[in-house]
């Protein structure tokens, strides 16, 4: 099945030329230019990785990447910036991201990220449905997501 | 429940006991997510390193980089050192978490050295010259963010104006859509043919032409002109500011377009003609000169104040083809200093002695018949000179003192020699119109002529570009004769003009009859190290297709070629450049780069004493391999346990597949060669067995298979007891993945390679350490190793007795033919060390070793 991927940007021009690209590269894709449609797009379809642009202007990428992991643990985020900061970046990498990117995208190398990104949401899911197989525990308790 | 706890469980649930079995699917799950780590990891640590090494080598060779390159590098080394300490946490969870802290407080160091440069905010389009100063130059270009810091900083006199910004550029681009064609056509042009550059070179150009600019930049410049100071003046000098343009070693000279006299209304359209200049042929010739990347250029303009001038030239405040001399050299006509840079007409050459007080050391002054003057309807034209003035000096002596004090002045203030292009007002004032740094050569000091010279066919001119080269003389005087320059001639001109640069990548040696030291053309042979003679007058004795020797020290020119004159000559770049910015990089790279822990085994090697980023990438990349290796050893499920190698006997290697390595299922003790099924194993394995070892010692009669045999046993791997990662030879694969560990004999080696469909991912490396020699015998044949591969395009390190080698960026083939070249290296220089001080010896296996790989590969 088609890996499906949510790019979030306020430049529209961005968001559209980056989801035709991906959908070429056999995607599916969602976009969204709005914080309100991130959270809405989340809610409605099955998405595996986020792409999502660090500053927007109503929505700061760095704490939407932790509510969106403190809602979809396995949603794996990948963020894009115009402006390198490393202070800024490592915070996005401690609130659960999966890697981060700089403007201009390479798109080989976004292609990379989001397949790394998947396999490692496709493991965590085989993990967790084996675990809920087995465990005789009512809670649910499944561990923790690497 | 914590995440170490469940861990163990699970873990524990894996390894199993003879009570409790191993679930084969959590088994298998767990498996693949660890490898999955390990291999992200890997990517990880490939990446940091590429960068690093970016860094590095802009630090050693300067450039036109600024705050946003160094940004940007710091940013992809943390967040790829971040993915590294968090993969392995996956590896090893909770054993090494020290290793965030450590990361974090390398972190803070880099965040205080960077924030001691500010970021420039959101970018305008359009920047008045008063706001300009050198931290502008990720938007100005190094040029204009340049000549903002002479006025606003340094307190010297420039044109007044505004600079159209790199912001413009971008969205002028973004705005027509013209990138993807732009890369389409460079990534289609593969030639090495001139007139296929040029066709390229106009489409592109095209492209550029017929963009539309969007109305907020087109709005932006005209508010920008009518805000411009000193007010009011009607016509303006556009100049490139290219990103990198201007560099130490890079300065760009005369290669993009510059446009005198534009008049407010054609502003916009002249703005698109420089910016087309970005892809002129000879610019593009010079980015792969100097490898920069076409996809990281961008161009901005500085649209500054003409300047009316009496007199105007260029001043050195050293001798670029000589760092013995530390005089300044002031180039000056009458009128616009165009004459000068463009190389076309007689001039002065003012030499000024740094005394207490500068003194004039010496004048020549020219037969200054034309010179270039701003007519106030026709713009710059060119004029004669006034019979009376031709042979008077263009600069009076206080006028040349004063201009060579500026030169002074600018070289204490950017740290490095200087190249100042000048112009004197009719009023008597100095403005300074451009200043990059000087490139300046290291000229041999034998001046001597070797025995047997012949007598010059032609002597004089000026020694533009020093050092000597052979070659048939090609006559260029128009474009159509540039087009069939073929490689190594000499170039012989009338007028050195700046757009004959394209052809420097593929000359010998320039001769021209006129132009002098000053000229853009000079300028780009003293970078590329071409010789160059100019104004050496007369050169109808060259005949083209005539073979002569230039030698540029000597100021002649000689029939035939000389080797011995090109050898003497032989001349060096120096670099001497500095800058803010480039001085934030080398101290932000003593948190990232330095190498403390070097020894694996050494007591020091802890996530406590890592303090830089190159540390935690070396500790991490060690214990993810010691990890996944502890795991695929102390695993009691078979599926995951590692094997020992089979091939005819049993090997003294173990194998642990992580997924794919082999081509079926193996079930017991061992696993055959023909079950392998890494492609980087069993093309590693070619090379080790290629050719039979006929070295010291002879070839064993008992074959090859005993030689490998052989080859890894040593007196510590006897022991029957179970061995420290360390201590034993084993291979870990995937199908496109090794890591190869193992003693040959008495030597340590490492091989790690990753060969699969991501070219970016792709790498091999190699380490090499040890031997049974004395230590000078084992760094002899550490360097032996060395040379080699960097013959084979591997970036090689040697320290004493280690030799570390890396290649990245390559498609699967080549790191499979790198691969068999390492597999042969291994079998065939592990005992070379013992006939290290025998240089025969040396000789005779360098020239069996080249021989060989030249054979298989």
């Amino acid at each position: 099945m088609a890996i499906s991927v949510l790019v979030v940007d306020d430049e529209e021009t961005f968001v559209q030329t980056l989801a035709k690209r991906l959908t070429l590269r056999r995607f599916n894709v969602y976009t969204a230019s709005r914080a309100e449609r991130v959270f809405a797009t989340l809610s409605e379809n099955l998405i595996d990785v986020v792409v999502l642009d660090v500053k927007m202007p109503d929505l700061d990428g760095i704490e939407a990447t932790q509510t969106i992991k403190n809602s979809y643990p396995l949603i794996e985020i990948i963020l894009l910036t115009g402006h390198a900061s490393l202070e800024a970046s490592l915070e996005g990498m401690k609130r659960g991201a999966f890697d981060y990117l700089l403007k201009p995208v390479n798109i080989d190398e976004l292609v990379y990220k989001i397949e790394d990104a998947h396999r490692k949401k496709e493991l965590q899911e085989e993990k967790i449905r084996r675990l809920k197989d087995e465990s005789n525990d009512p809670s649910g308790e499944v561990g923790p997501v690497d | 429940m914590s995440a170490l706890t469940w861990l163990q469980r699970l873990v524990g649930r894996f390894r199993g006991t003879p009570s409790e079995q191993p679930d084969p699917e959590a088994a298998r799950n767990l498996f693949q997510r660890r490898y999955h780590a390990l291999r992200l990891l890997l990517a990880a640590n490939t990446q940091a390193l590429s960068a690093m090494a970016a860094m590095e080598q802009a630090a050693i060779k300067g450039g036109g980089f600024g705050m946003t390159f160094v940004r940007s590098h710091c940013t992809a080394v943390g967040v790829n050192v971040f993915k590294m300490v968090r993969n392995l946490d996956i590896l090893a969870p909770e054993k090494y978490t020290l290793l965030f802290d450590r990361l974090e407080e390398i972190q803070h160091r880099i965040d205080d050295d960077l924030a001691t440069i500010p970021t420039p905010g959101d970018v305008p389009h359009v920047l008045p010259m008063a706001e300009i100063q050198h931290t502008h130059i990720d938007v100005t270009g190094s040029k204009m963010a340049t000549l903002g810091e002479v006025a606003n900083v340094v307190g010297l006199s420039v044109p007044g104006g505004f600079v159209i910004t790199t912001s413009a550029f971008d969205r002028l681009i973004a705005a027509n859509d013209i990138q993807p064609e732009i890369s389409r056509l460079l990534q289609a042009y593969q030639s090495e043919k001139l007139d296929e550059l040029f066709v390229l070179s106009s489409k592109l150009q095209q492209l550029i032409l017929t963009a539309e600019v969007p109305p907020e930049i087109a709005d932006a410049i005209v508010a920008g002109a009518e805000a411009a100071e000193p007010a009011p003046y009607s016509t303006f000098a556009l100049r490139s500011s290219a990103l990198g343009e201007d560099s130490a070693g890079a300065s760009f000279a005369g290669q993009y377009e510059t446009l005198l006299n534009v008049r407010r209304s054609n502003l916009v359209a002249s703005y698109l003609e420089i910016v087309a200049s970005t892809y002129t042929p000879q610019a593009m010739q010079y980015r792969k000169r100097h490898g920069l990347r076409e996809d990281q250029v961008a161009m901005s303009v500085g649209c500054l104040e003409m300047i009316d001038a009496r007199s105007g030239g260029v001043v050195y405040s050293g001798n670029p083809g000589d760092d013995r001399d530390s005089d300044i050299y002031i180039s000056s006509a009458w009128g616009l200093p165009k004459s000068i840079v463009d190389g076309r007409f007689a001039s002065d050459l003012i030499i000024v002695k740094r005394a207490e007080p500068p003194t004039i050391s010496s004048r020549d002054i020219g037969d200054k018949r034309n010179q270039f003057v701003l007519h106030p309807r026709e713009g710059v034209r060119r004029a004669d000179v006034p019979d009376a003035m031709q042979r008077q000096p263009s600069l009076a002596d206080h006028e040349a003192l004063a201009i060579a004090d500026a030169a002074m002045k600018l070289e204490s203030h950017f740290g490095t020699l200087v190249d100042v292009e000048w112009a004197m007002t009719h009023a008597g004032d100095i403005v300074i119109l451009q200043c990059r740094p000087l490139t300046q050569l290291r000229e041999s000091t034998d001046r001597s002529l070797p025995a047997d010279t012949p007598k010059p066919l032609i002597s004089g001119g000026v020694n533009a570009s020093p050092g000597a080269a052979a070659g048939p003389v090609h006559w260029v005087t128009r474009d159509m004769d540039a087009l069939s320059f073929s490689r190594n001639s000499v170039l012989a001109l009338v007028q050195p003009l700046p757009r004959w640069a394209a052809l420097l990548d593929r000359t010998a040696a320039v001769v021209a009859e006129e132009g002098g030291i000053a000229g853009h053309l000079a300028t780009v042979a003293r970078e590329l190290g071409v010789p160059a003679i100019l104004g050496a007058g007369s050169l109808a004795d060259l005949e083209n297709g005539f073979e002569v020797t230039v030698d540029a020290s000597g100021r002649a020119v000689y029939a035939g070629t000389i080797d011995a004159l090109i050898e003497q000559r032989a001349a060096h770049p120096e670099q001497v450049a500095d800058s803010p910015v480039r001085r934030t990089l080398r101290t932000v790279l003593t948190h990232i780069s330095l190498l403390n822990l070097v020894d694996p085994k050494g007591l020091d090697f802890t996530p406590e004493n890592c303090k830089t980023m190159h540390d935690i990438t070396r500790f991490c990349h060690e214990q993810a391999v010691r990890e996944i290796f502890a795991f695929g050893t102390e695993t009691k499920f078979p599926e995951y346990a590692s094997k020992q190698l089979h091939h005819n006997v049993p090997m003294q290697w173990w194998i642990l597949d992580l997924g794919g390595g082999f081509g079926q299922p193996v079930s017991g003790k061992y696993v055959r060669l023909e079950d392998i099924a890494c492609k980087p194993m069993l093309a590693l394995w070619d090379g080790m067995v290629a050719v039979p070892w006929d070295g010291p010692p002879a070839t064993s009669r008992r074959g090859l298979a005993s030689i490998l045999f052989e080859a890894t046993a040593n007196p510590a791997l006897a022991s029957p007891f179970k061995k420290p990662y360390a201590d034993r030879n084993y291979f870990i694969i995937s199908e496109h993945f090794l890591n190869l560990q193992s003693r040959f004999g008495f030597h340590f080696t490492n091989v790690e390679a990753l060969a699969g469909p991501r070219l970016e991912e792709n790498y091999l490396s190699f380490s090499f350490k040890g031997g049974a020699a004395d230590l000078e015998r084992k760094a002899a044949r550490a360097r032996f190793i060395g040379d080699l591969l960097a013959e084979l395009s591997f970036d090689t390190e040697v320290i004493e007795d280690v030799v570390n080698a890396r290649r990245t960026s390559l498609d699967h083939q080549d790191v499979e033919q790198g691969l068999r070249v390492v597999g042969y290296l291994l079998m065939h220089t592990r005992q070379l060390d013992m006939i290290m001080a025998d240089r025969a010896a040396v000789a005779h296996y360098g020239a069996k070793i080249r021989a060989d790989l030249t054979q298989f590969i």
